[in-house]
């Protein structure tokens, strides 16, 4: 999952958490101050009361008789005040919820008992406000503060997104920029505009990284062509001294076959250190595609090259190339040497009567050229190491330097051929060539 | 024929100017750039033999001084260097023959037959052996006005034996001639074992089967 999404995800969560959260304790919380308020409300109305007490005497509500009480409702019954004179013994002052009749009407009241004495009278003052009022109060207040929170969610993630989308923008190019890297010397390192130190750090690393990568990579090109250019001079000395020796007149039998000796072994010598000159070569550019090659007549001409060697092994070569293709730039020679070498393993390692098949048709808008024998075939853990140089994963063969594959791949990928092995131990090989999208003016 | 040898290895340069000797060529050694533009500068060669990679002087320039003399020796670039044909043929300084080292000096003294009866027509195209003539420019073969039909291989085969015929041949150095510019993993003597055998039955057909002498463990031998 994307860091991006990650994060978006995260946020969200978190703010629906709390959402039920404060869903959960809104009501009660709500509740809670709408009856202190209410508390409070009623003990400044007993301020009030008492002020008037102060003022006009407590005749004002009591008037008529000492023993009559005082009760007054307004009009929707939401608040009441009430006094009368009680008996000091049942004094009990407290704010509590109670029903109250009025006007045959049964009240939820929210009430405020208090017991004063004035002129050595005991008096009991009752303050009440309706319940229902105060939970209309908190339920508007509620849903107020629902929708509000509601929105106030819905806003931040929305922004969170758009901040995260922004802030990781760098860092999703710098995964694009990676994402495009086929080989490490296609890296160009660039700036990154951000401020986030961070990416700038991971950005710079990175470059700087690339840049041993492709410095390591250049040396050990380097190296080897270097190597191997440096090694033609004596082993072409030997080369030579061995021939002048063998021409020597009357030479011992016994000499003789080990100057021979000593020349096959000169020759694997020089066929590995060509092998690794001509793949640095090719992999420094230093060989021109400037030919046009028609796979119809790079096929013959390998099989025309090669068909002596499979009539010793009596392995026969069937050619199927319906359609042609023209390479345009394509380098004639090197494209022979991959097409001989991967032939000639066919051969090699095929059985006794065997067969090998060339095929070259358009598949799926794309022209493939396959070589399919019926030979020994390649164990599936050791397919993926049979282009590595030096790997033989035949058995040991003392004249084979195990670079022929090496060569084969790089001549494809110098010529952009997508190269793809299929092997069944025991059934055989198949090498495919998949050559890029068919030009149908070339056809 | 007068061969000057370009050579800044000396070892390289001995062996070439003692196999040259003994093919009786009249060999003369420039181990410097400086040195071989003096020396084409007063004397008169049949053949340079030039390596391109000299330390003192730049190969091209010394290849362009050979092409601009009244007189025009055949030039035979040895280079450990890749791509430089293209790049030779590119400036028009066109050489007579490229031989990339490391080379077979059967191969070199091949190529420069073939110079001689190209450039200088001195030999025939013509060789005999035992009653068989071999052209190597109509690429024919005849015994008594009789055509011999072989294929591309075992003409190339005879060809390198006859133009070698005193010397053992070995399976290497025939494989070497045949497939020698095509880089491949694996080097089989039976393939050449092939060829011979097919060319053996076809010639015993016109003259004795002794013509060829199989020198075990080391190769073949013409027998005159």
């Amino acid at each position: 999952m994307r860091l991006q999404s990650k994060l978006i995800l995260f946020s969200a969560a978190t703010k629906v958490i709390i959402l039920l959260v404060l869903v959960m304790v809104l009501p009660p919380l709500i509740n809670r101050i709408a009856l202190h308020s209410t508390d409070q409300r009623l003990l400044e109305k007993k301020e009030q009361v008492f002020d008037i007490i102060e003022v006009r005497g407590i005749e004002s509500f009591l008037s008529d008789s000492e023993e009559e009480a005082y009760g007054s409702y307004n009009l929707l019954k939401e608040e009441f005040i009430s006094m009368e004179p009680i008996d000091p013994s049942l004094i009990n002052n407290r704010i509590e919820n109670t029903l109250r009749k009025v006007e045959n009407e049964i009240v939820e009241y929210r009430v405020l008992s208090l017991a004063f004495e004035l002129h050595g009278e005991t008096y009991l003052l009752e303050i009440g406000r309706s319940l229902d009022t105060i939970r209309e109060t908190s339920n508007t207040l509620q849903r107020y503060a629902m929708y509000f929170l509601f929105s106030v969610v819905l806003l931040t993630v929305f922004m969170d997104l758009a901040f995260v989308k922004v802030l990781l923008r760098p860092l999703a190019l710098i995964v694009r920029k990676l994402q495009r890297i086929a080989h490490p010397e296609a890296f160009k390192p660039s700036p990154l505009a951000t401020n986030t130190s961070d990416f700038v750090y991971l950005n710079d690393t990175i470059n700087n990284m690339m840049g041993q990568v492709q410095e390591a990579f250049r040396k050990e090109k380097d190296f080897i062509g270097n190597v191997s250019h440096e090694l033609l001079t004596p082993v072409s000395i030997l080369q030579n001294r061995l021939e002048n020796l063998m021409a020597t007149p009357d030479l011992p039998d016994e000499a003789l076959l080990k100057l021979v000796e000593s020349q096959k072994t000169l020759h694997r010598l020089k066929s590995i250190i060509q092998a690794l000159l001509l793949i640095s070569r090719i992999e420094n550019e230093q060989y021109l595609k400037n030919e046009q090659v028609s796979l119809n007549t790079l096929v013959n001409d390998v099989v025309n090259e090669i068909s002596d060697r499979a009539e010793l092994r009596g392995v026969t070569i069937t050619v199927s190339v319906p359609d042609d293709f023209v390479l345009p730039n394509a380098n004639y020679s090197l494209l022979f040497t991959m097409l001989f070498n991967v032939v000639n393993n066919a051969i090699k390692y095929n059985k006794e009567g065997g067969s090998i098949q060339i095929s070259g048709e358009v598949r799926a808008g794309k022209y493939e050229l396959s070589v399919c024998d019926t030979g020994t075939g390649i164990a599936a853990d050791q397919l993926p190491k049979i282009f590595s140089r030096f790997k033989r994963t035949h058995a040991p063969d003392s004249e084979s330097h195990g670079l022929g594959l090496a060569i084969v791949q790089t001549v494809a990928k110098f010529h952009k051929i997508k190269l793809h092995v299929e092997s069944e131990l025991g059934k055989g090989t198949c090498f495919k060539f998949a050559f890029k999208k068919v030009n149908a003016s070339l056809i | 024929m007068h061969v000057l040898i370009v050579e800044d290895e000396v070892s390289l340069a001995n062996e070439l100017s003692h196999f040259l000797t003994q093919e009786h060529y009249l060999c003369d050694w420039a181990f410097t750039g400086r040195e071989a533009s003096e020396k084409i500068a007063v004397n008169r060669y049949d053949f340079i033999l030039l390596d391109l990679g000299l330390p003192d002087y730049e190969g091209l320039d010394l290849l362009r001084e050979t092409r601009e003399l009244e007189y025009q020796p055949a030039i035979i670039v040895l280079t450990a260097r890749g791509a430089l044909e293209d790049r030779i043929e590119g400036l028009g300084l066109g050489a007579d023959d490229y031989l990339p080292k490391p080379f077979s000096l059967l191969e070199l003294q091949a190529r420069m037959q073939a110079i001689v009866r190209r450039k200088f027509q001195v030999n025939s195209n013509v060789l005999e052996f035992r009653g068989i003539l071999l052209d190597s420019v109509a690429r024919t073969v005849t015994y008594q006005g009789q055509n011999i039909s072989l294929t591309k291989k075992e003409f190339d085969l005879l060809h390198y034996m006859l133009l070698h015929r005193k010397r053992i041949l070995t399976r290497l150095q025939l494989t070497e001639h045949i497939w020698g510019n095509i880089l491949e993993d694996n080097y089989d003597s039976n393939y050449i074992d092939v060829h011979i055998k097919n060319l053996r039955k076809k010639l015993s057909e016109y003259i004795p089967n002794d013509w060829l002498e199989t020198v075990r463990g080391v190769g073949y031998r013409l027998t005159a």
